[in-house]
């Protein structure tokens, strides 16, 4: 075996010029794979992060309420109850957080546009503050009665500034419209194109639209140590809670803002838990996060069956080259086995060489870029929820992606190896005749 | 693989034909050839190019199979054998000795000698060794051990080509060939080895068209148009010549 790789490394440094071509195109297509999944990794991680900071825990524990089978109410009763009963069941997590759940009309004096609302307890509220880019006015003043945080699409399309008020109008899960003026005391920066959506207020301000008492609330959101594990806690948490007395609803892939008018057509009354996870909350991030997978997928498959084709050509160059020796090879006594493993073995050493360099260099690549602070065009901004590009390297996927393209660049070298084992004897050394 | 003793035929040939088909056109290349070779000798099959003799040391170099015939290699009948068997028969009983030389361009004087070696999977590193400096001493190119095909001159080279050959201890040795990409003196002197090793004990059977060469054997197999026309000593080739 050693001296199949001694032929293999010293083929490839005697063509030079070919095995640099193609070693660095492997290189390049390396660099290229774990640029984008640090991409990927650097976006979703940003993305997983607003996005569970402003409209969803990794997994949520809310509901719906119905008093009668035509209403929705999205509250929880209890609250502090199922709280425990959660705690109990989910030794993965890290925090949580308890929010309350709206949908109503922002109404100012030039304008109005319906919007998400959410309750929130700012004092007990971790990343929250962080994560929010406030331009204008203080976030801490979220505790104040009658408050409002709002994005700054929202305040240019209804014309808001610090200190104005607006009306926050909703109808009550018993039928009856209600409305409360707020004052908007923080305009935070766009967070994604569904932030233009989102307005916060106090809990004790939205209790108050809808009428409820303090027992309620809209959900509780749960931070786990790991958020890979949602899906499973979620499943998990949905079986437990029915263990636990309460009735649980099926899982539907939708935010909760887009089950009203379905549960809404169940007849049914009462309380019902809803366990999402983030995934189902933020359908946007889900679907950009998807697409920028599948962007990621098709342009590695178009990298890597051009670098097969050039790792298949160069191997028939070089089995060309030296039929004469695989003729003589082969009358010395040398199976068609060991022929196959001698050109393996060269597209081997030149995958592996290749694309070990290209993930070092990938990786010193993420580091630089993520030192440069490179700025996303707007769009992107708004897409990715994040202003600079950020890339995030992750050992496990860095092998992952040096192991697929040796691997698979190596399988691209065995059809040729294979036909150079399936040379006769003969015929090869006849070739050199 | 079969041990014969010293008087049995390494080689035997019996009615052997071979045809290639190019196209629609069937082309024999030797025609109704039989033929013994017994350990010790030293012969040459002879003849104008195209006369069949590389044909005729395929089949016996079991690189390729007669179209009717038998080919007796080392006791064994190469027609019956699997490509498997036939590379194993070619790696123990076998030796080669190619007019280009056909070393492996990469792997150094030593490696070259020594790979047939590691294909044969019998020796451990050490008694490889020994057995590679030894031949490549006997053949006198010792010193050049470390060197590359290709810092080699053709002489050199033949004599690396010569103890890869000899290193698996094989039943006979073929060579095709084996002075004419050589200049006179260089041939004299790979010959005055072949021979040498030939006194030691070493088979040898090669083709050539070169008289000067046929003059060195103990039997010249004289092949014309794909048959054998005279099995004969030089000096009886000589006069058939004159």
């Amino acid at each position: 075996m050693f001296t199949l790789l001694q032929i293999a490394a010293r083929n490839l440094a005697r063509n030079r010029k070919r095995t640099l071509l193609l070693g660095g195109a492997i290189a390049i297509v390396t660099v290229l794979l774990v640029l984008l999944t640090a991409l990927f990794n650097g976006t979703q991680a940003s993305m997983l992060r607003n996005a569970t900071t402003l409209s969803t825990g990794h997994v949520n524990v809310a509901g719906f309420y119905k008093i009668t089978s035509g209403t929705a109410a999205p509250v929880v009763t209890e609250y502090a109850k199922l709280r425990d009963v959660v705690q109990s069941q989910v030794p993965e997590l890290q925090s949580m957080v308890v929010r309350g759940r709206g949908f109503g009309k922002l109404v100012s004096d030039v304008s109005s546009q319906m919007a998400v609302v959410s309750g929130i307890d700012i004092e007990q509220e971790g990343n929250f503050k962080n994560i929010l880019e406030i331009v204008h006015g203080d976030v801490s003043k979220l505790s104040e009665p009658h408050s409002i945080l709002i994005f700054e699409q929202t305040a240019e399309r209804l014309e808001l500034k610090i200190g104005d008020n607006v009306t926050l109008s909703s109808q009550t899960f018993r039928g009856a419209a209600n409305s409360i003026d707020c004052k908007v005391v923080a305009i935070a920066k766009p967070l994604g194109m569904f932030s233009s959506f989102f307005s916060y207020v106090p809990m004790t301000t939205l209790r108050e639209l809808y009428g409820f008492d303090p027992t309620t609330a809209g959900g509780i959101q749960l931070y786990l140590k790991d958020w890979e594990q949602a899906e499973l806690v979620a499943a998990r948490l949905r079986l437990g809670l029915v263990k636990a007395g309460y009735r649980v609803m099926d899982h539907t892939e939708k935010p909760y803002w887009q089950k009203f008018d379905i549960v809404k057509r169940e007849d049914w009354t009462g309380q019902k838990i809803d366990v999402t996870t983030w995934m189902d909350e933020d359908p946007f991030m889900r679907w950009t996060l998807v697409g920028f997978r599948a962007i990621i997928v098709i342009v590695f498959m178009v990298l890597l069956a051009i670098i097969i084709i050039g790792v298949m050509n160069t191997l028939w160059m070089a089995i060309r080259e030296r039929t004469r020796e695989v003729g003589a090879l082969r009358a010395i006594g040398m199976q068609r086995h060991t022929v196959l493993a001698m050109f393996v073995t060269e597209g081997a050493l030149l995958a592996l060489i290749s694309s070990t360099s290209g993930a070092i260099l990938g990786v010193l690549a993420a580091y630089g870029l993520n030192a440069a602070h490179l700025k996303m065009i707007k769009g992107f901004q708004m897409v990715l929820m994040s202003e600079t590009v950020t890339l995030l390297v992750n050992v496990p996927t860095v092998l992952l992606s040096l192991l697929v393209i040796a691997g698979v660049t190596t399988l691209g070298s065995i059809l040729p190896a294979w036909r150079a084992a399936r040379l006769q004897p003969v015929e090869a050394m006849h070739s050199s005749n | 693989m079969a041990t014969h003793s010293a008087s049995h035929p390494i080689v035997h040939l019996s009615n052997v034909d071979k045809d290639y088909q190019l196209g629609a056109v069937t082309v024999t290349a030797l025609r109704q050839v039989s033929l013994e070779i017994a350990p010790g000798e030293f012969t040459v099959i002879a003849g104008p190019s195209g006369s069949g003799k590389t044909t005729l040391l395929n089949l016996i170099g079991c690189v390729d199979v007669a179209t009717r015939g038998q080919v007796m290699v080392a006791g064994q009948d190469t027609g019956k054998l699997s490509e498997g068997d036939l590379t194993r028969l070619r790696l123990n009983a076998l030796g080669f000795i190619f007019q280009s030389f056909n070393l492996v361009g990469v792997l150094d004087a030593f490696q070259n000698v020594e790979f047939p070696l590691l294909l044969q999977k019998k020796l451990n590193a050490p008694q490889r060794r020994e057995r590679v400096m030894d031949l490549l001493k006997r053949v006198g190119i010792d010193e050049h051990a470390h060197h590359r095909p290709g810092e080699l001159s053709g002489g050199q080279r033949q004599r690396v080509a010569i103890a890869r050959a000899l290193v698996t201890l094989p039943r006979i040795v073929l060579a095709d060939e084996p002075t004419a990409n050589l200049d006179s003196v260089t041939g004299n002197q790979i010959l005055d080895l072949m021979q040498e090793l030939n006194r030691e004990g070493t088979t040898f059977l090669f083709s050539t068209h070169d008289p000067k060469v046929v003059t060195r054997a103990g039997r010249v197999v004289r092949l014309v148009d794909g048959r054998i026309v005279a099995e004969e000593t030089p000096e009886q080739y000589k006069n058939s010549q004159a």
